[in-house]
């Protein structure tokens, strides 16, 4: 692909005309929670922009970010995401191996110096010298510190990369450590989740080359389009918690018909993240469709707070004790915070 | 696919259509229109075919094929287009009603047009 071409020719050679890439747009806009009239001008900037390098590092970590960030590209529309970005360094795609994969690396860094975005999955072993996880000789820290310098911001993909993950859970033998632990000076973006969703990665990338800056975060670095709201926002069964209609095992009438899980240890009111707006697999369905309480996987330490199946309001763990959950809620709160965070018009 | 049906949530169609009338209101005052993404709003199933049945159908239906198709409807309100995006695998990627004279996606595009008109030669000598 001509690196000088901008998507606008790109995609025209290819047959795409304005309407794919507003409906692109407007398929993003939506995905990332900014008001619908935002669509034509994403659209117009897209067409403009040219391909940013993306150099991807993978740490201590098991591939299920990779493996589900790739399913979400074909046939999707996110498919057109890989017109936008020029994935450079990605040791598990690739094709070169040993010297020539360290050469491709200079290479990418050499020759996006400043602009390249760096994507790392799982956590950074620290103790006794990072030497639990080595590349090429090279330790996780080493590599990140030099890479990171020259990067124009840093996506921290997965809740590995993000908070340090389950690598990091009690007793942490390795000393693992997320992105923002020990990296400063830079633009961090977490996007977590075990896995993440697929659709707020696209998200991000869409909006750093639409408007040339990430998108707004919260107070964890989190994309607030996507972590804006809790799972038990907006749960198609928060309805049911409003009435008291629990759950009390998997097998029960309650399950049966629905009822909430928040008695069989749902972390919904507690963790922000997208699952059961966007939902997995194309949009299927989430844990909680399939009748299972959210994990909190998208929360830091979520592995260390608590049994899964203890229920926020009488878990004996700390991290789930002091949330300052009360059964009752009215719902007129719960829809009037999910609407705020996610209706958009003009 | 699961039933929602037993989801009791009128009240947010009603706020719904109260946003809609707010939008058209605009619309017929000072030319802004808006939209409302339904997709991102916790909406049943259910509440959105009850929205959908209570906007009803219009003298217009468009069907655009860009990368997937979509369905880009009158609603029985002049103005209030229900629009439906769809990727190449059928997947729904947005959700909106719209309040315009006319959907922006429906306008053709300078550059499209310029490449049309650059095909014209070769189109006319296939056509012999």
């Amino acid at each position: 692909m001509d690196p000088t071409a901008t998507l606008g020719e790109v995609l025209g050679r290819r047959g795409f005309g304005r309407r794919s890439l507003l409906k692109f747009a407007i398929a993003m806009t939506s995905s990332l929670a900014l008001p619908p009239a935002l669509a034509p001008v994403m659209a117009a900037n897209l067409a403009k922009a040219k391909r940013r390098s993306v150099i991807w590092l993978s740490f201590q970590e098991c591939t299920g970010c990779l493996e589900t960030l790739l399913r979400s590209s074909s046939p999707s529309i996110e498919a057109l995401i890989f017109d936008f970005i020029s994935l450079d360094y990605q040791e598990s795609l690739m094709a070169a191996a040993g010297a020539d994969a360290e050469r491709t690396l200079r290479e990418a860094v050499s020759a996006n110096k400043g602009e390249y975005l760096l994507a790392i999955d799982g956590s950074i072993p620290v103790k006794d010298g990072g030497v639990y996880s080595m590349t090429g000789g090279r330790s996780n820290l080493g590599m990140l510190t030099e890479i990171a310098a020259d990067a124009k911001a840093v996506l921290a993909i997965g809740t590995c990369a993000a908070y340090g993950g389950i690598p990091k859970a009690y007793p942490n033998p390795t000393g693992a450590a997320g992105v923002e632990d020990l990296i400063s000076g830079k633009p961090i973006v977490n996007i977590p989740g075990c896995p993440p969703l697929p659709e707020v990665l696209s998200g991000v990338l869409v909006h750093f080359i639409s408007f040339g800056r990430l998108p707004e975060l919260d107070e964890l670095r989190r994309p607030l389009a996507y972590f804006g709201t809790t799972i038990h926002d907006q749960c198609y069964r928060r309805p049911f918690y409003d009435q008291g209609k629990f759950a009390k095992s998997f097998d029960d009438d309650g399950a049966r018909q629905g009822w909430c899980l928040f008695e069989l240890g749902c972390k919904g009111p507690v963790t922000h993240n997208a699952c059961a707006s966007l939902k997995w697999n194309g949009g299927t369905s989430f844990p909680i469709q399939s009748g299972h309480g959210c994990i909190g996987c998208s929360e830091p330490d979520f592995w260390d707070a608590g049994s899964f199946y203890t229920s926020l309001a009488g878990g004996s763990s700390a991290g789930w004790r002091n949330t300052g959950i009360a059964l009752g809620v009215g719902v007129a709160g719960g829809l009037a915070a999910a609407l705020s965070g996610r209706r958009k018009s003009t | 696919m699961t039933d929602f049906s037993f989801l009791a949530d009128d009240s947010l169609v009603d706020a719904l259509l109260m946003e809609v009338a707010g939008l058209l209101r605009g619309l017929i005052d000072r030319d802004e229109g808006g939209s409302i993404d339904l997709r991102g709003l916790p909406l049943s199933p259910s509440c959105i075919e009850t929205l959908d049945r209570c906007l009803g159908q219009g003298e217009i239906s468009v069907v655009l094929d860009a990368a997937g198709r979509s369905e880009i409807r009158e609603t029985s309100l002049p103005g209030v287009w229900w629009t439906k995006h769809a990727d190449g695998a059928g997947r729904v990627v947005a959700l909106l009603i719209e309040v315009a004279v006319t959907p922006g996606i429906l306008r053709a595009d300078v550059e499209d047009m310029k490449r049309g008109l650059d095909r014209l030669p070769t189109l006319v000598k296939v056509a012999r």
